[in-house]
């Protein structure tokens, strides 16, 4: 696994001050989606060899959510950005 | 008199007895600074962070962004949040810290090779400056970490940690002939 994020606010740190909070290429489902729609959202992961979206929480220093793009394979990590700019880059 | 957190450190039991003289490598645990945190509201951190670097009166460390520590070595917990109530008029949640966190002052030539030790962090002076902080892991323990000086480090823990973080820092600091008293 990728040793080493980048947080955009407090620089280089190792991996262990980070919490991985699961996929974040993931959109919620409108409320009224059918049951399978809300299934696949909640339940069904990929579990990809390559690039993959994740949030990632930073819980021993800013405590903020980060959405890191890495590589499962190459252990390659290609960008860090804050949570909150990150859906608002997405319409989310 | 009753023993409760407003009158007894958290230390207390570790620094019980004389005093040794501090050596090169010396770990100072502060005693009575008034310490807050702020926290900006929505929109505000610019503002916050201009407002607050404006004063001199007491020192700012970065935490998280639109939240910072705020540390000053002669106000009482009641001064220091009435001057931040004042200065920061509703722009930001001010939270008395002062009995919830123990500052551990690190000074002496070996400072950086002991905190390598236990923090994952580029400690050199151009990644790390005088002056700098930023909320890091110390073994287990999750500190706000400030480079005060060349060789002057210092660690703020909450008090719950604090023995271990004491214990922690001593082993670090072992090879070092590292010593440890209150500030005085």
């Amino acid at each position: 696994m990728a040793s080493l994020i980048t947080c955009p606010h407090c620089g280089v740190r190792p991996k262990e001050e980070f919490t991985i909070r699961g996929d974040a290429s993931l959109v919620r489902p409108a409320p009224t989606a059918s049951d399978e729609a809300w299934h696949d959202y909640v339940y069904v992961r990929a579990n990809p060899r390559g690039r993959t979206l994740e949030h990632w929480q930073h819980v021993a220093g800013c405590r903020r959510f980060l959405v890191v793009e890495r590589d499962t394979f190459t252990h390659e990590v290609h960008s860090v950005t804050d949570g909150a700019a990150f859906a608002t880059e997405n319409g989310r | 008199m009753i023993r409760d957190h407003y009158n007894r450190h958290a230390l207390d039991e570790k620094l019980r007895g004389a005093p040794r003289p501090p050596g090169a490598n010396h770990l100072a645990i502060g005693h009575r600074q008034a310490m807050a945190m702020v926290l900006a509201t929505a929109g505000e951190e610019d503002a916050v962070e201009r407002l607050l670097s404006s004063v001199t009166e007491f020192a700012v460390r970065f935490s998280a962004p639109g939240e910072w520590l705020v540390i000053s070595e002669n106000d009482t917990p009641e001064g220091l949040q009435r001057c931040l109530d004042a200065l920061c008029s509703g722009r930001a949640h001010i939270l008395d810290q002062s009995e919830a966190r123990v500052l551990f002052r690190l000074s002496g030539p070996s400072t950086r090779r002991i905190l390598a030790k236990g923090i994952g962090l580029d400690l050199h002076p151009i990644a790390f400056a005088a002056g700098a902080s930023a909320n890091a892991l110390c073994g287990h323990i999750a500190v706000n970490l400030v480079r005060t000086g060349e060789d002057v480090f210092e660690l703020l823990a909450p008090r719950s940690f604090a023995e271990s973080l004491f214990d922690d820092l001593m082993t670090m600091g072992r090879e070092y002939d590292l010593t440890a008293a209150f500030a005085a």
